[in-house]
Formats: C-alpha cells, sequence, structure tokens
C-alpha cells in the first residue's frame, strides 16, 4: 500500500475550486453580459449603487478563493522535475510565475470592491476604479501564457522512453497561450472585439483559462494515477 | 532529469549550414539548451524592454514630476498610442521572458557551493518584484492612457501612481541583489568571478539612494533626477549587462557537476581567482 502523500487531496481541490469560481462568476453581475468601457461615469456609478451587494460577495469569494489554481501549478511543477532535463529551469520557471497571476488578480479584485464601497462617491472616482479593475484582470495574461508556452516547450524537451506528458499536450498549451495573446492589447480599444468586454480579450481568453483547466485537469489527474501504476511496477519488478 | 543526465555531456560537433539548420540543431542536441533557452529570453527581455519603455511608450526616462494636472494630462495625451502599444507588448512577454531570467540567476545560485536558500530566496523575491516594480506601472500607465477626457485631476494621480510604483519599488532589488552578492562570496564553486559581487552591492546601493523620489519633486532626487534615475540606470545598465555576459559564461562553462566550474573565470585579475592549479584544496573542501 502506497504512502499517503496528499497529492491527490491537492488535485481533488480543483473541482471545488472551478465550482466556486463559475459560481462567483454568474454572481458578479459585470460578467455575464461584461460591462463596456464605453459606459459613462454615471452609468458605471449607478451600476455599483444598483449591484453593491452582488459586486461585493463575489468578489469576496473570488478573494477567498483566487489562489486556488497554485496546488495544481505546484502539480505540475512536481511532473515537470520528473521530465528527462538536464536542469530544474523549467520548473523554477513555474515557481517563480506561479504566484503573480492570482496576486494580479487580487488586485483587480481589490479595485471592484473598492468602487463598491462607497457607492456614493464622485461618478468620475468610481469611474476611474473600475477601468483600474477591469484592465487589470483583461490584462492578467503575461503568467498565463508563460505557464503555457514553458510548459509546451519543457514537454518538447522531455525526450525519454515514457514522457511525462503526451506531445498533445505541448501543442493544446500552445493554441490556449496564443488565445490569451490579444488581451495584452486590449487598452487600445474601447469597443469592438479588441474591447475588454470584446470577443477576444473577453469571451476567447476566458474560455480559454477555462478549456485549459479542464484539460489540465484530466490530464493531470491520468498522469498521477500512471505515474502511481508505474510505482508500483517498478515495485514488483524489483 | 535522471534519464538525462546519464547521457554523456560532451556536446556533438555542432553542424555547419544555414543559420536556421544551425539553430533547429541546437534546439533539438545542445546539452545546455534550457539554460541556452533562460540566457536568449532574458536577452530578448532587456531589449523588449528599452523598446517599449525609452521608445514606444517614452516612460523612460520618465517625465517630471514637477508637472501639473495639464502637464500630466498632456503627457499621456502626447504618448497616447506609444503607451498602449508598448504595455502591451510588456504585458504580452513579461512573464514569459522573465520568469526563465530569473529561474536562470537561481540556477546559478543552485550550482554554487552554499545553500540552496539563496537560489530560493532570489527566485522568490524577483518573482514578486514585477507586480509593484513593473506591472503596476503597466496598468496603471494603460488606464491613464485609454480614457484622455479624464479629469486631469485624476490622470494626475494615476501619473504619480504609475511612476511612483515604478521608481519606488526598492527592497526586493535591494535585498535580491544583496542575496546574490552575499552567495558569490562565499562561493567556492567558482562560478561567477568575485568582482561582480561588488557589481551587486552597487546595484543594491542604487535602490536606497533612490528612496529620495518618494520626498522631493526636483532634478537632482525626484523620480526622473540625476541620482534617481541617471546615475541608477548607468549603474543597472552596467550590472544588466555585466551578468548578462557572466551567465553566458557560466553555461559556456557548465559541467553539469557539483563541484567546481572548469575553465578560466572571466574578467580581469583572473591570476587573483581561486582555481584548481592554484589551491587544491579549494576541490576537497567543496566535495560533495
Amino acid at each position: 500500500m502506497r504512502r499517503i502523500d496528499g497529492e491527490l487531496i491537492l488535485f481533488w481541490t480543483l473541482p471545488v475550486v472551478a465550482l466556486i469560481w463559475i459560481s462567483a462568476f454568474f454572481l458578479f453581475p459585470g460578467f455575464v453580459h461584461p460591462m463596456s468601457p464605453t459606459m459613462s461615469a454615471e452609468e458605471v456609478a449607478a451600476f455599483y449603487r444598483e449591484n453593491v451587494s452582488r459586486v461585493r460577495y463575489s468578489m469576496i469569494l473570488f478573494n477567498w478563493f483566487a489562489v486556488g489554481l497554485i496546488p495544481i501549478l505546484m502539480l505540475l511543477a512536481v511532473q515537470m522535475r520528473r521530465m528527462a532535463h538536464r536542469t530544474p529551469i523549467f520548473s523554477y520557471s513555474i515557481l517563480a510565475s506561479a504566484a503573480c497571476g492570482p496576486a494580479l488578480f487580487l488586485l483587480a479584485d481589490m479595485f471592484w470592491l473598492l468602487a463598491a464601497w462607497r457607492p456614493a462617491r464622485a461618478p468620475e472616482l468610481t469611474q476611474m476604479f473600475n477601468d483600474l479593475a477591469w484592465v487589470t484582470f483583461a490584462t492578467l495574461v503575461p503568467y498565463l501564457i508563460a505557464q503555457c508556452v514553458l510548459l509546451a516547450v519543457a514537454i518538447y524537451w522531455d525526450r525519454q522512453p515514457r514522457p511525462v506528458f503526451a506531445p498533445w499536450v505541448a501543442h493544446f498549451n500552445l493554441l490556449v497561450a496564443a488565445a490569451l495573446v490579444p488581451a495584452a492589447f486590449t487598452g487600445l480599444a474601447l469597443e469592438g472585439p479588441m474591447a475588454w468586454n470584446g470577443l477576444l480579450p473577453f469571451w476567447v481568453k476566458n474560455i480559454a483559462i477555462a478549456v485549459w483547466i479542464v484539460v489540465m485537469g484530466v490530464v493531470i489527474g491520468q498522469t498521477i494515477r500512471r505515474q502511481r501504476l508505474e510505482d508500483l511496477e517498478d515495485k514488483v519488478a524489483a | 532529469m535522471s534519464a538525462a543526465t546519464t547521457e554523456t555531456v560532451a556536446p556533438r560537433e555542432s553542424p555547419s549550414g544555414s543559420p536556421l539548420h544551425r539553430f533547429v540543431w541546437h534546439c533539438r542536441h545542445n546539452p545546455k539548451r534550457e539554460l541556452w533557452f533562460a540566457w536568449w529570453a532574458m536577452v530578448t527581455f532587456y531589449n523588449l524592454f528599452v523598446v517599449s519603455f525609452f521608445v514606444l511608450a517614452r516612460a523612460q526616462p520618465p517625465p517630471s514630476p514637477a508637472v501639473d494636472a495639464q502637464g500630466a494630462a498632456q503627457w499621456f495625451t502626447d504618448n497616447h498610442y506609444g503607451v498602449l502599444v508598448g504595455m502591451g507588448i510588456i504585458f504580452l512577454v513579461i512573464g514569459l521572458l522573465i520568469a526563465p531570467t530569473n529561474a536562470l540567476i537561481a540556477y546559478s545560485m543552485r550550482r554554487m557551493s552554499v545553500s540552496r536558500s539563496f537560489a530560493y530566496s532570489y527566485l522568490a523575491m524577483y518573482a514578486l518584484s514585477a507586480i509593484p516594480g513593473m506591472l503596476l506601472l503597466c496598468i496603471v500607465l494603460t488606464v491613464g492612457a485609454m480614457r484622455p477626457d479624464r479629469d486631469p485631476e485624476l490622470i494626475y494621480w494615476l501619473y504619480d501612481l504609475a511612476f511612483l510604483s515604478f521608481t519606488g519599488t526598492m527592497g526586493v532589488f535591494l535585498i535580491g541583489s544583496l542575496v546574490w552578492m552575499v552567495a558569490i562570496l562565499l562561493d567556492k564553486n567558482r562560478v561567477f568571478p568575485k568582482w561582480f559581487a561588488y557589481l551587486n552591492l552597487a546595484n543594491a546601493l542604487t535602490e536606497v539612494v533612490v528612496a529620495p523620489a518618494w520626498i522631493f519633486k526636483n532634478h537632482v532626487f525626484g523620480w526622473n533626477g540625476l541620482i534617481a534615475w541617471w546615475i541608477d540606470m548607468v549603474v543597472f545598465g552596467i550590472y544588466t549587462g555585466v551578468f548578462i555576459m557572466l551567465l553566458r559564461k557560466m553555461i559556456e562553462r557548465e559541467d553539469f557537476g557539483t563541484g567546481p566550474l572548469p575553465g578560466p573565470l572571466p574578467g580581469p585579475l583572473q591570476e587573483l581567482a581561486p582555481s584548481k592549479e592554484h589551491d587544491p584544496s579549494e576541490l576537497t573542501r567543496t566535495a560533495p
């Protein structure tokens, strides 16, 4: 019987965190029909006056669970250490970037909560906090792009008889990284497909992140299970 | 890692042929490709930093802290697209390029005879540093530029937040440089020449003398002034150029062992540096 190392506990936090994120996403009134950057200061202030409770509750929920994906990234980092690499450069890179995505999201989270804190504030100030929140949220892609591309290169360079991940996982990660690229330039447009509520920085980016979480969740789960079977076989053979 | 380390480290001869052919060969066969990947990420990052901050956004050298609200609003109007495109480039690449950069510098400390704590401390500090030290400026400048009709008093506040967060994020770079310095001074594996430790000290001191930028708006102490920008940028530029060169030498000398790195140390005063020939006891002291 294998000793309990807790990896499966960390792994099964993923569906719980995903469920909470999805709930918070629908609870926040500004996401389902994402708020437009062309809203006037008065409209933005009215939005926070009317929705103050839902903004607060959804953002408190996000505040609690924004770092929820870090354990999953650490499971990935542990798998990267099993790859046929000569140096820990890739796992170090994942370690160095894992907390930065959630930290940026927490910044956006606090700007949203600040905007809702005193809804009677001058509308221009509420609009500025709203802008800060949305720009921070829309552009929080740098570390997600990094994790996808670094994981892909790490997989391509994992040349051994039993590679840790299949090559398609690398292709998939490059595809997700490409889907996140337009969001970096969201500041250039206030309307249309490149605005922060538009097709590319909002829908394509967030759907890509959701698909990544589901697909990589399954891949990591299968890899951990296979690793345990292989360890067992090695033990029996020994 | 275990499967690869049993292979021979001696590189096969690099093929001649077109540059593309050689590039592909190195990607597939170079035993040090992970280190070279990180090194090229670092070189690319500093080049894109110059393009984004100096050429496109004109956020470096920074505009004056002594302007009034109209002046701050005017700065955003003048640099509208430069800021938005330049900051977009940073959002795109900073994670991908800076994470391997910090990983490579942490690796240099891992290769030393010192505790792993040095590498991990540096990695954690510099991973944190990007957000207050650069990304906050990128976010705030984007917000400032994207709505030119905003009340100038609010744009003024964004302007101050952007440039003060960039110049005024000091501690992580200060302590980070000192961690690297101490590791180099203690190291017996000859990863870097000892004089580079003192260049780390010089870089750390720039983070000390930048502190008056939080208090003064004049041309000497202000965030665009002689000390906080011009002297600091010269020291930082030299420091960065030197560590890029020294990390390159480290990768060339890397033998994937745990003892002293082979080959001569780069730089002046080589004859004073400890080496296998000069001090054999060096080897026995650091044997794993």
